[in-house]
């Protein structure tokens, strides 16, 4: 169509044609301005689909008939895909990214993304103007955003994250990719080792990064101050510093691991830690913490066994509350110990004394044994611990007024001492028919008709009581087996009558009067014991 | 379908000079009305105070939004739409076309860019309102019955699918025992075409009962309880070779 003849305007006027014929599908192709790409100094170019997503959304190959396969297998996976309705996207060409290389191998290459939405609401046309004047349009089928790719070397992400954080201690960032060539060069001949020294240096200090290392032993400080290659030598010596950094704190870690599981050290950890270059001066360092350790290694041992018969017993007897008592009775322990004899095998007399719970036994020997181990050095404080180390197996537990306790109970003591010398009280018949622990009041206070004071409240009944403090109850135990007081204190636990414990004893001591029991002497220790 | 091509780079090397223009949809579908011809309209350069303007007029049979050559349609398309012109900033824009056998070509490079805008008038107007009004419409409807369907669900004692399955369940009877060397082939020819079987399938192929089945199984084959190819039944090693499965198996009476 020739231009035909303009109007006033001085335009010119050219026929638009739209083809019909669509055999050629028009796209365009973008390039960022910034990437300078000029066409037509290209003088060749290949491009092709990016075919590596076909992985992807490709099924796994097995192997169709014979060796292998399954019977009926895509049916099921097929009937399975749908029962848990996924819907795997196809794998269309179309939409698949280009590769563009220009000039060959040498030339750049470039990457082409679809960019999606370009013809939902609006279409794009192409306008060439033919030979003969007319504008011919083609609709546009698709843009592709081309970015240049890199050939050079890049970082992964995780040796991108060690080198940021390494970034304040490199100088030398060229070196960095150096020795990840050097690096990859290893690996691809693995046998070979380099001959040259400062390869091989390089390749251990550059190694230390990428390869998991447990300890950062630097043999090679002496290598880098070697290099002639200052720069190299940098790296070389802030890495050493940095290792031996490293070292001495590794040294220490593994020590601590020992004990409990420490986290592994972050980078952040060696920054501003001051450490000699050598390696001898960190050994140094960490001594003066091992005589801190120690004693705390110490202290686990006697804690540990007392916690672990603590737990024993506790789990036995199920006690929560009244943990006072307890530590009372522990410390009442304790105090006899050295109260009234100082080399006393409290296993045996405990064995004799108590039957009934083997553990008891053993915490008792073990507790007494570290009652007395400990009580010499420090007193309050191995009380203090002693009773913090079992109210951390318990929670919410009061601590001890130790001396306050010890105070009644040495009294008690001797109350109940003096108490059997003075007076020969009757022994009381209680009724044999009652003998059951369980039963409240109805007991044998009645008969005995030593209305005390003490008493009534002794027998009341506790919301959970296995053991009333009775006199039948007490008679019983002696008949059983000579106990000393302590074993009848231990039996009688305030928990479980409801009383305290000064009260305990007050109730424990008049009983024994009203009883009087035989006493002997086993091992140095005053048992009691009734013989019906 | 590989499309390893060549670029024909005859257009970069001319360095043919193309537009590119966004068209509106509706004008685009009108040009896909256009005759075999393909003449859509005439655009117009001017040069108006130093800037160059461009118009493109749309031809007269194109207008209407019906069938073409209906031209008293209700609404018509507007014919005059001045052309906006851009420069191509922060891009390079090459366009390059693909053949039908995969041939991959350069056209040329983008000298300008283009926006197609229609003159606004009453008529344009009309036309945007019903074009919003379709694209308002939801594209799922609900819509209520004012009869219940009868057709489907009907409360049935038996179901077809089941009455017939019962029924062939009878026709086909109680599955018989053949002859164990009759099985064996049976089971080694369905191996030999798969190496793993699941014991309802083997059922299926065989139709024999399943105690006998296992029986036999469990002579000749394996189990998998785990692994990828999981409660399926397979040879032992020493009946099959899958290598050449063609051949005969070895077969060790039982």
């Amino acid at each position: 169509m020739a231009s035909l003849g303009s109007s006033s305007s001085s335009s010119t006027e050219y026929t638009v044609r739209v083809p019909k014929n669509t055999s050629k599908k028009y796209n365009i192709m973008a390039f960022n301005a910034g990437d300078k790409v000029n066409c037509s100094t290209w003088t060749h170019a290949r491009m092709e689909r990016d075919m590596s997503a076909r992985k992807i959304y490709g099924e796994e190959e097995t192997p169709e008939g014979a060796a292998g396969s399954e019977f009926g297998k895509k049916q099921r996976e097929e009937a399975r895909r749908k029962k848990y309705g996924i819907v795997t996207r196809e794998f269309k060409l179309e939409d698949q990214p280009w590769i563009l290389k220009v000039n060959g191998k040498a030339g750049k290459r470039f990457k082409g993304l679809k960019k999606g939405g370009v013809t939902e609401n609006a279409s794009y046309y192409i306008f060439t103007q033919c030979p003969d004047g007319a504008f011919e349009a083609f609709p546009v089928h698709g843009w592709y955003n081309f970015t240049p790719q890199a050939k050079h070397r890049t970082l992964t992400a995780e040796e991108a994250e060690e080198e940021w954080g390494r970034r304040n201690k490199v100088v030398n960032h060229f070196s960095i990719m150096l020795q990840r060539r050097l690096r990859e060069q290893e690996r691809g001949d693995e046998d070979e080792e380099e001959s040259e020294k400062a390869g091989k240096k390089k390749k251990k200090s550059g190694g230390r990064g990428g390869d998991l290392r447990i300890h950062d032993l630097e043999d090679d400080l002496d290598m880098s101050s070697d290099d002639s290659d200052n720069s190299m030598g940098d790296d070389g010596e802030s890495k050493a510093k940095k290792s031996d950094v490293g070292k001495g704190k590794a040294k220490k870690k593994r020590k601590g691991s020992d004990k409990e599981a420490l986290e592994d050290s972050d980078d952040g950890d060696y920054e501003g830690l001051e450490v000699d270059y050598m390696s001898d001066e960190s050994s140094s360092e960490e001594e003066p913490e091992n005589p801190k350790g120690k004693p705390n290694k110490e202290e686990d041992l006697p804690k540990g066994i007392d916690e672990a018969s603590e737990s024993e017993e506790e789990s036995e007897e199920e006690k929560q509350n009244e943990d006072e008592v307890k530590e009372e009775e522990e410390e009442e322990e304790g105090k006899k110990t050295p109260a009234q004899m100082e080399k006393k095998k409290k296993k045996d007399s405990s064995g004799e004394s108590d039957s009934s719970d083997d553990s008891d036994i053993e915490g008792d020997t073990a507790s007494a044994l570290f009652m007395k181990k400990r009580t010499p050095p420090k007193r309050a404080g191995g009380r203090g611990s002693a009773g913090s180390s079992r109210t951390g197996s318990r929670p919410g537990t009061p601590s001890i007024d130790t001396a306050a306790t010890s105070n009644t109970l040495r009294a008690a003591a001797n109350k109940l001492e003096l108490g059997k010398r003075q007076t020969q009280g009757p022994g009381t018949d209680s009724p044999a028919a009652k003998r059951l622990k369980m039963e409240p009041s109805s007991q044998s206070p009645a008969p005995s008709g030593k209305s005390t004071p003490q008493p009534p409240s002794g027998k009341s009944t506790p919301s959970s009581s296995d053991v009333q403090l009775t006199e039948e109850a007490v008679r019983r135990y002696l008949i059983r087996k000579p106990m000393t007081t302590k074993d009848l204190l231990k039996k009688f636990q305030t928990k479980r009558t409801g009383l305290s414990s000064e009260k305990t004893v007050n109730v424990l001591a008049q009983i024994l009067k009203r009883l009087n029991p035989e006493r002997k002497n086993v091992n140095d220790k005053m048992h009691f014991y009734l013989t019906e | 379908m590989s499309e390893r091509g060549e670029v024909n780079l005859a257009g970069a090397k001319q360095s043919k000079g193309v537009w590119l223009v966004k068209v509106p949809k509706y004008l685009a579908q009108q040009w896909d009305k256009a005759t075999e011809k393909g003449e859509v309209g005439k655009i117009s350069i001017g040069t108006k105070q130093g800037k160059s303007q461009v118009c493109f007029s749309l031809n007269e049979e194109l207008t209407a939004l019906g069938a073409v050559g209906e031209k008293d349609g209700p609404l018509q398309v507007p014919r005059d739409h001045p052309f906006t012109m851009n420069s191509v900033g922060g891009q390079t824009l090459a366009v390059f076309s693909l053949g039908v056998r995969d041939e991959i070509s350069l056209e040329g490079m983008v000298v300008h860019k283009a926006e197609c805008r229609p003159v606004v008038t009453d008529n344009y107007m009309k036309l945007k309102k019903v074009q919003m009004k379709e694209s308002l419409k939801p594209q799922r409807l609900s819509q209520q019955l004012e009869r219940a369907i009868t057709t489907a669900f009907k409360p049935v004692a038996n179901h077809n699918f089941n009455v017939e399955y019962e029924k062939k369940k009878k026709s086909e009877g109680k599955m018989v025992r053949a002859e164990r060397q009759v099985v064996l082939d049976m089971l080694f020819a369905a191996f030999e075409k798969h190496q793993y079987y699941n014991i309802k399938d083997l059922v299926d192929i065989t139709k024999q009962p399943v105690t006998y089945l296992k029986e036999i199984m469990r002579d000749i084959g394996t189990y998998n309880s785990k692994g990828a190819h999981k409660s399926t039944w397979e040879l032992k090693p020493e009946y099959r070779h899958y290598q050449s499965a063609d051949e005969g198996e070895d077969m060790q009476t039982a």
